[in-house]
């Protein structure tokens, strides 16, 4: 045998070695790129469980957009990590292939009750915790003081009737100037009408069990939002702009209303210090009725991993109260555990308490395996509907026969 | 005298085949398998349905729009970027100062990889801050800004001339090498006889351009069918999916409604539609030739 070959067969048993060793102690967890915190986030938590419990951690950082994708493709390989933060909405489809490890005997009581209730509820499917809540927001909406105060508002809009008349006399302050910011492109334009929706009484799923866009409510929600375009309150295209790009114009106060998550703020804080601004509740419909979007991400361990004791105790150890309060107060995400919600940082911040506020009003998308789809269709038809080329009731009650095809 | 074993071509020509075979049949066996498949999003196959998933991509409306796009898409970026590439390869070929330059030029957006050509057009076409607005309206050719994204009617034909723009240095790569092939003494024939520019053209350069001509076709519309950066940064095929062609449906189907089995079924329809194009263009450009 040759020096070389020898040198490689060498190379190769150590490496099978390596191989060897990592499969023992070795987890991996998957997690969700919400900032460019998150990654050194998690990498310094796995050394820091390292250097406590000598199980080394690797974590790989996916951006949100392609988080589902990746997922798929490993399932579908068989090569999931032990851990993967995941949207909760998406926690149906993993269940219903029996992917997900039930957690209730593997953490310990403590770690369960560190959680705020309702945020483990999304997580709770036939009596069995399946997740925890990693990251939750709530949507509100954001008001330009400075706008305000130029067009004479006195007082922060409560129901969309004042607010069609604040976004007015904001729109008059000047031609790059507009008065409501309404996204109408990409992931979540469906939500943004939603909050209309929601505050008209409607539902995404009604009691009967179809979809919500076929209802009274859907039609006003939608004639309101038509009717804020037609007037020429809102940005003009705004079938263009993403949330991203309202976002966008709200820092540069060229839009005086918007609604958002916390992690605008964060961006303000960040970018555009000096801007003068607050957050309030979304608008109430005419009858009073409100509603905001509650969102959570879970962290879920897939049935399939080998090393699940190792990977709960690195649960117990992230979940810790330092660690969420760096984690919680880097990206903007409202506190998942009882003991963040209490600390100063977050219960005397003047955004975050107004957010938390409205958590009791959230609704979270159902629980509907195959819901993606089914907030396209929701999505299409707004944008339909902003581009003003169709007749508002058929185009939502077609896409209400669309939707309850899709429903079980 | 009796060749080796070694010499036979079928043997030269296996490594190549099994390769080839590895990379392409294998995958497209599997995705036919999953076509005829009940499966779930996560690729588990569950029960054989014969061609129902081949029925549910023809009974949606969204497909024939999409194939609808798709051909527009492929003729609009294909005859425009022949169309254009004709004349500068011409231009190109020419001997001028500077030409090492301007070929260079041209060929630059060949080199920038298309999503981030995607990107930067599609800040430039943003409604409030893209340069191409604040352009045309310091040249005051429009007073409003278009929102260029936030409809098919504008949004549509900018991807397809964003396309025309980076298909054309490939386009002119082929034409310029057709056209260093026409010999020279031709041309010399020609003006002897007194032909002017428009005849030199169409009696010598085009006809001789012509098999150039068909390469471009094929090639180009094999590339530029299966093109996704382009919609899918600009628009995501929307606003209600206004936009979409086959192949930035064909993702959503996939990746972002879990339904592995209808898409394999589409990526198969997509495939055989492809396939046969070429084929039967390759057929009649060739009768042609012989003819």
């Amino acid at each position: 045998m040759s020096f070389v070959s020898s040198a490689r067969l060498a190379a190769a048993a150590s490496a099978l070695a390596l191989m060897a060793g990592a499969a023992v102690a070795d987890i991996r967890v998957t997690v969700a790129e919400y900032s460019s915190l998150t990654g050194p986030f998690f990498n310094d938590a796995a050394a820091a469980f390292e250097a406590e419990t000598g199980t080394k951690v690797n974590i790989e950082v996916v951006p949100w957009d392609v988080l589902f994708q990746k997922l798929t493709t490993d399932i579908s390989a068989g090569a999931q990590a032990d851990l993967s933060i995941i949207g909760t909405r998406w926690l149906i489809d993993f269940a219903s292939e029996d992917l997900v490890a039930p957690l209730d005997d593997l953490i310990s009581d403590d770690l369960r009750e560190r959680f705020v209730p309702a945020f483990l509820e999304p997580s709770v499917m036939d009596g069995q915790l399946l997740g925890l809540p990693v990251a939750a927001s709530a949507r509100a909406m954001y008001f330009n003081s400075d706008l305000m105060e130029q067009a004479g508002v006195d007082s922060v809009p409560e129901n969309w009737e004042e607010l069609a008349d604040a976004a007015a006399k904001i729109s008059a302050l000047g031609d790059d100037i507009y008065g409501f910011g309404l996204q109408g492109a990409e992931i979540e334009t469906d939500v943004y009408y939603y909050y209309a929706l929601w505050s008209y009484g409607g539902d995404l799923i009604t009691a009967e069990g179809t979809s919500g866009l076929g209802t009274q409510a859907a039609v006003d929600a939608a004639e309101m939002y038509r009717g804020l375009i037609d007037s020429g309150v809102t940005e003009p295209g705004v079938t263009s702009y993403n949330r991203e790009d309202v976002q966008n114009l709200f820092k540069q106060g060229r839009v005086g209303f918007m609604i958002t998550a916390p992690f605008l703020a964060t961006q303000i804080a960040n970018e555009v210090p000096d801007l003068n601004y607050g957050v309030a509740a979304i608008p109430a419909g005419p009858d009073g009725g409100r509603g905001t979007y509650g969102v959570t991400d879970s962290i879920i361990m897939f049935e399939n991993s080998p090393n699940k004791e190792e990977a709960a105790a690195f649960l117990d150890f992230v979940f810790g109260h330092d660690w969420r309060v760096r984690f919680d107060s880097g990206e903007g995400f409202l506190p998942v555990t009882s003991s963040v919600a209490e600390d100063p940082a977050f219960a005397e911040d003047p955004v975050l308490s107004v957010f938390a506020s409205l958590l009791p009003t959230a609704r979270f998308a159902p629980t509907i395996a195959g819901w993606e789809e089914i907030a396209a269709i929701a999505s299409d038809a707004m944008q339909s509907i902003y581009l003003g080329q169709v007749e508002i009731e058929p185009t939502l009650s077609a896409a209400a026969d669309r939707i309850n095809a899709l429903l079980p | 005298m009796k060749r080796s074993l070694l010499v036979n071509p079928y043997v030269l020509v296996a490594p190549g085949f099994i390769l080839a075979a590895l990379i392409i049949l294998w995958p497209l066996a599997e995705i036919a398998n999953i076509a005829v498949h009940d499966v779930n999003r996560f690729g588990v196959l569950r029960g054989y349905v014969g061609l129902e998933n081949f029925r549910v991509i023809f009974a949606d409306p969204e497909f024939l729009g999409a194939l609808r796009r798709t051909a527009i898409w492929v003729f609009g970026i294909v005859a425009g970027s022949i169309l254009i590439s004709i004349p500068v390869a011409m231009i190109l070929n020419g001997d001028f100062y500077g030409r090492g330059l301007a070929r260079v030029i041209i060929m630059l957006p060949w080199a920038i990889s298309l999503t981030m050509t995607a990107i930067v057009w599609a800040w430039a076409l943003n409604g409030e801050s893209g340069m191409l607005n604040s352009g045309l309206r310091a040249l005051g050719i429009i007073d409003r800004n278009v929102q260029w994204l936030a409809q098919a009617s504008t949004a549509f034909p900018m991807q397809i001339l964003i396309g025309i723009l980076v298909t054309i240095p490939f386009t002119i790569t082929i034409f310029l090498g057709g056209l260093s092939s026409i010999p020279d003494d031709l041309y010399e024939a020609a003006q002897l006889e007194g032909a002017n520019g428009w005849q030199v053209f169409r009696e010598i350069t085009l006809p001789l351009l012509k098999p150039f001509v068909n390469i471009a076709v094929v090639m180009n519309t094999i590339y530029v069918f299966n093109s996704f950066p382009i919609i899918w940064v600009t628009t995501q095929g929307g606003p209600a999916k206004s936009t979409d062609i086959l192949v930035t449906y064909l993702y959503k189907l996939g990746f972002q409604y879990g339904r592995l089995d209808d898409a394999s079924a589409l990526s198969i329809l997509m495939f055989v539609l492809l396939l046969a194009f070429t084929l039967l263009y390759v057929r009649l450009a060739m009768r042609e030739e012989k003819a």
